[in-house]
This record gives structure tokens, C-alpha cells and sequence, in this order.
């Protein structure tokens, strides 16, 4: 089955049109980024497709059931989680209160959350470490990692993860994105969107590029590390 | 277990303010009917003061708490004026009252945010004032209002002229009541404070893209705000018709009323159940002391002192308290 598939989705800011006829498909189990520029309207898709932009045309299908009509908090039940840009976490809570915050208003995330909470705690030891430190005191990576942790605390069979490697050192980048690796090898679907082009194409199976809203090329993630047009506009070689 | 702890210092606090009026005779004898009044100012403020903020914790910075005043006091006063019913029957249909227009209210301003929000709200409070003035005088009393036949009887001491406003805070029924209110309003902060409804509402409050992406149901949760924050003021307008003796438009929907109830909670520390409480008992103090001393012109050291305070103690008496203790630690 596929664990998301997005037909002709167009989305707006009022009258500005951001996305242009947007189409591609994830099969479950898979590893897919989309990446682009600064602008090209990546964290405007992934919030089309979690429900928090509503100002849209097209057809979004998560495991076989449309969800495009639907609320943001409605399409988090139907387990499909979302990693913000820029982590957004909630500063003034502590590590575990932020990872409980993901799993307290969904009955079937709450009924699993100690043992999903231990299964964050081993894949990212240093939130263990500083479960009662507040997460407005963490480290960058630290934060992304807890923000990731959120979201995997809502029981997600798909991840949008939007730009993790925002202000992060490359090394910690790395770290971020072995996670993700483990998670999706443990059978989460996951989907990518990243200005960082080398490291996410290294990381994910397929790759989408994003130009002015529009997907301009599909491929191999391998392969468009060896595309002389990625290669030029996007790795600076 | 904090939840428990704050619920017993709550039981001793409920003994105290019961047995308050007794003490307050006993210290000051007759004099004790001004300090009576003061409580009476510094509850129903804290009531007024701990509601707003339970909206405000979901980000919602109300300008229509006059409104659900008003209609609370209103659709007692009607009750009261056109069936014989008993007086009591006023309270419930109070809190009814300010509920459904809490519902109505919520439900239309769901999408707006800051500046948008606020006005939205204080436009429906003048609308709703503007309605209930030119309604059939025969129901509410037009712009001169309704009077409200009193709960409790005052109490005159024999052989003196006194006036009746007096008499009828000597008794100390009225001041019970509002102390009844208060402590049920604490109750329900100290719930929602212990709940996962905290969370829900903070998390709303600091982020509601992504408060709606852990799944929490924002419309929901900011309804069930307006509703839980409305119903204390609706029946406290109530309370407070039947001890003014009257309703009236200008009085009774009066923008000081919305102004108090957030300026009290940011004097005293927001989002918390303990800094509205500080904040009312700091600012009726404060009203007195100047009332007191000035007389005519007090408002103006009032309005100089709430200007300090802001700048001064931008989180409040709380963020006060919250940095002393701070200091305190470091210099151990
Ligand atoms: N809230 C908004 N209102 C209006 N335009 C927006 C808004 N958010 C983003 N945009 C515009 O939409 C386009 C795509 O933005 P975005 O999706 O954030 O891109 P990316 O995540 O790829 O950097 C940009 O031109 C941006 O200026
Ligand atoms: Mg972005």
C-alpha cells in the first residue's frame, strides 16, 4: 500500500498560490526527501498534507484513506506525524513534559506512551539525561531531537520531518539524520523536506526536488547525487 | 499530590474566611463594616480577576468580561422582576446565561487572533449592552434599569441612622457568599491547573500549529475555556445585583468591570491560580489605601501605580515572588 500519495495539490496564503499542481507518492516503509530552496515551498507542502493549511486544492490519500478535508488534529489520529520547522518546542516545559505533550491527547498514543517513551530515551540517551531540564535550556540538537521525539510520541506510521538540520552543525546533522534512518528501518515511513541536499539524499531512498512549488524532477536519491544539474544548483561542486 | 496539598491549605483558607467576620467585629467593632466592604471588593475582584485568566491560558485575552457580568446580573434581575420564583433560582440561571453567550462568543471569535480577537470581544460587549437598553422597558428596565430585591435582609442597629448600603453589608451573609464563590472558583483553576486540560490549554496558548499537530483539538479546548471562565463572573454579576439593589446598562455592563479583570491577573502573575488572587487583594488594598488618603483625585495614583507596576514588575507579583526566591537560592 502507499503511505502517501498527493495529487495536483495547490495551496495558498490568501491569494498567492505557493504550491503549483504538487504530485508525488511514498510507498509505506519507504525513505523520500524533497528538497529545495530556500522559499520553494517545502514547509508549505508538508502543512498541507498534516492539515494546517486548509486553503488548498488536489487530493492527499494517506494508507489508502483521503485526508485532505480534514483537520490537523484529525490526521495526527490517523498516524500521520509532523516535525516543525524550526523544532517549536515548548520552552518553559520540561524534556519529559514536552514528550508527554505528544502522546496525552490521542487515546492510542496514550495507551503505548511509557514504552514509546522508552523507545525515544534509547534511540536519543542525552533526553533521558535531561528529561527534567527544561527544553528551552537544550542545545540545538538536543532540541531537534526532542521535537522529533514529540512526534514519534504520537504514534506516527508516517513522519513529515521539515528541516532538521536548520543551525545545526554538520556532525550533529548527521546524528539527527542516522536517527531518522533507525526509525524508518524500524518501519515508519518517512518523508524528508531539507535544504540540506548532500546529507538527505545520502540518508533517503528517493528523492523530489522543489522548485518555486512545483516537483521539477523525480529519481533515485543516489542518482541525483550524481545529476550534474542537482550537482550544480544544489552541492556547490 | 500537589493537587491535594493545595486543596487542604484551600479547606483552611475556607475556615478562616468563615470565621473572618466574627474577627474582624471582634478587632474592630463597629469600625469592622469597612473592612467587611473591602473583602467584599478584594473577593469579588480575585473572582472576577481568576476567570479571566482561565481563558487567558489558552491565549485568549478577553475584553468581554462585562459582559458575562452583565448577563449574569440581568437575567437575575429580570427572573427576580417578573416571577416569584425563589431568589436563588437566579444564580443557576446566571451562570446559564453567561455560559450560552460564552458558546456564542467563542464560537465566532475561534479564528481570530491578537488585536482582532480583542476587539471582537469588546464590540460584543457593547453591542450586548446597546440590546439589553433597547429592549421593551417593561422587561429590562431601559436605560435607567431594574431594581433587584436583595438576597439578605440588611441589618440596622437600633437607634442609629445609618445609611442602607451599610446595614446591608453588616451582614455577613453576602460577604459568605462571595467567599463560597471564590473558593469554588480556586477549585475549579487548581483542577484545570492539575489536568491534562494545562497542557492542552498552554500548549494552545504557545503554539497552536502545533498544539494541532499532537492532536489537541484547539476549538474545542477554547470553548471549554470560555465556558469554564464564565460561568463564576455570570454568577458574580448575579451576587452583585442583588446586593447593589439595581441593574442598569451603564453600571451594570460598565468597561471597568473588563478592564479590572485583566489588569488584576497581569498585577498579579498570569496563567497561575495563586497571582490573580495576589493581584486582587493587592490592587483592592492598594484603591483603599489611596481612596483613604486622597479622597478626590485617588484614581490617579491609582492609574500611576498600575503604570509602575508594569514596568516595574512586568510578570507581576508572582515573577516578583518567583525572582526573590531565585536570588535567594544563589546567594546560599
Ligand atoms: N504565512 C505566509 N503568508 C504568506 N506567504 C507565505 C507564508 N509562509 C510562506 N509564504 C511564502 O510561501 C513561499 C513558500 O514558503 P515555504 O513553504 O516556507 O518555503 P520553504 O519551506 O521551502 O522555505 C515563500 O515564497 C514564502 O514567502
Ligand atoms: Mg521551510
Amino acid at each position: 500500500m502507499k503511505a502517501l500519495e498527493v495529487k495536483n495539490l495547490s495551496a495558498f496564503y490568501g491569494k498567492i498560490q505557493v504550491l503549483w499542481d504538487v504530485s508525488f507518492e511514498v510507498e509505506e516503509g519507504e525513505f523520500v526527501t524533497i528538497i529545495g530552496a530556500n522559499g520553494a515551498g517545502k514547509t508549505t507542502l508538508l502543512k498541507s498534507i498534516s492539515g494546517l493549511i486548509s486553503n488548498k486544492k488536489g487530493t492527499v490519500t494517506a494508507f489508502g484513506k483521503s485526508i485532505e478535508q480534514l483537520s490537523a488534529a484529525k490526521i495526527v489520529r490517523s498516524h500521520i506525524g509532523h516535525v516543525p520547522e524550526g523544532r517549536q518546542l515548548f520552552h518553559l516545559m520540561t524534556v519529559l513534559e514536552n514528550l508527554e505533550s505528544g502522546a496525552d491527547y490521542l487515546p492510542h498514543a496514550k495507551r503505548e506512551a511509557a514504552k514509546t517513551k522508552a523507545y525515544v530515551y534509547s534511540l536519543f540517551p542525552r533526553l533521558k539525561e535531561r528529561e527534567k531540564q527544561l527544553a528551552g535550556t537544550l542545545s540545538g540538537g538536543e532540541r531537534q531531537m526532542l521535537a522529533i521525539g514529540r512526534a514519534l510520541m504520537t504514534k506516527p506510521k508516517l513522519l513529515l520531518v521539515d528541516e532538521p538540520s536548520l543551525g545545526l552543525a554538520p556532525a550533529l546533522t548527521k546524528t539527527v539524520f542516522q536517527a531518522l534512518k533507525t526509525i524508518n528501518q524500524e518501519g515508519v515511513t518517512i518523508v524528508l523536506v531539507e535544504q540540506n541536499v548532500l546529507q538527505s539524499l545520502k540518508a533517503a531512498q528517493r528523492a523530489y526536488v522543489l522548485e518555486n512549488g512545483e516537483v521539477v524532477k523525480s529519481a533515485e536519491a543516489s542518482s541525483l547525487l550524481n545529476d550534474p544539474e542537482i550537482q550544480a544548483a544544489y552541492l556547490a561542486i | 499530590m500537589k493537587l491535594r496539598m493545595n486543596l487542604v491549605l484551600l479547606a483552611l483558607a475556607a475556615v478562616l474566611l468563615f470565621f473572618l467576620p466574627d474577627l474582624l467585629k471582634l478587632f474592630f467593632d463597629k469600625a469592622s463594616v469597612s473592612y467587611l466592604s473591602l473583602l467584599i471588593n478584594a473577593t469579588s475582584l480575585a473572582i472576577l480577576a481568576l476567570s479571566w485568566d482561565i481563558l487567558a491560558r489558552t491565549g485568549q485575552l478577553s475584553l468581554a468580561h462585562a459582559a458575562f457580568f452583565g448577563a449574569g446580573a440581568y437575567s437575575t434581575a429580570i427572573l427576580v422582576k417578573q416571577t416569584d420564583v425563589s431568589l436563588w433560582l437566579g444564580l443557576p440561571l446566571a451562570a446559564l446565561s453567561a455560559v450560552l453567550l460564552a458558546l456564542l462568543l467563542g464560537s465566532v471569535t475561534l479564528q481570530l487572533r491578537g488585536i482582532y480577537f480583542a476587539i471582537a470581544t469588546l464590540s460584543f460587549a457593547e453591542v450586548l449592552k446597546a440590546v439589553i437598553q433597547k429592549l421593551p422597558s417593561s422587561l429590562a428596565g431601559g436605560a435607567a434599569g431594574i431594581n433587584v430585591e436583595p438576597l439578605f435582609r440588611p441589618q440596622f442597629i437600633a437607634g442609629e441612622m445609618e445609611r442602607w448600603e451599610i446595614a446591608f453589608l453588616r451582614n455577613e451573609s453576602y460577604f459568605l457568599l462571595y467567599a463560597g464563590l471564590l473558593l469554588a472558583t480556586i477549585v475549579l483553576s487548581l483542577l484545570i491547573e492539575s489536568s491534562s486540560l494545562s497542557y492542552a490549554f498552554s500548549a494552545i496558548r504557545t503554539n497552536e500549529e502545533v498544539a494541532a499537530v499532537m492532536g489537541v483539538k484547539a476549538a474545542r479546548f477554547k470553548l471549554l475555556a470560555f465556558v469554564l471562565s464564565s460561568m463564576p463572573v455570570g454568577i458574580l454579576g448575579a451576587i452583585q445585583a442583588h446586593r447593589i439593589g439595581s441593574v442598569s446598562p451603564d453600571e451594570t455592563f460598565n468597561v471597568g468591570t473588563t478592564v479590572l479583570a485583566l489588569v488584576t491577573p497581569i498585577f498579579g502573575g498570569l496563567y497561575t491560580s495563586l497571582g490573580p488572587i495576589l493581584g486582587a487583594l493587592g490592587l483592592a488594598s492598594i484603591e483603599e489605601f489611596l481612596r483613604r488618603t486622597f479622597s478626590e483625585g485617588y484614581l490617579i495614583g491609582y492609574g500611576i501605580v498600575l503604570v509602575l507596576s508594569i514596568l516595574f514588575m512586568p510578570k507581576g507579583i508572582m515573577g516578583l515572588l518567583r525572582s526573590l526566591r531565585k536570588a535567594q537560592r544563589e546567594s546560599l
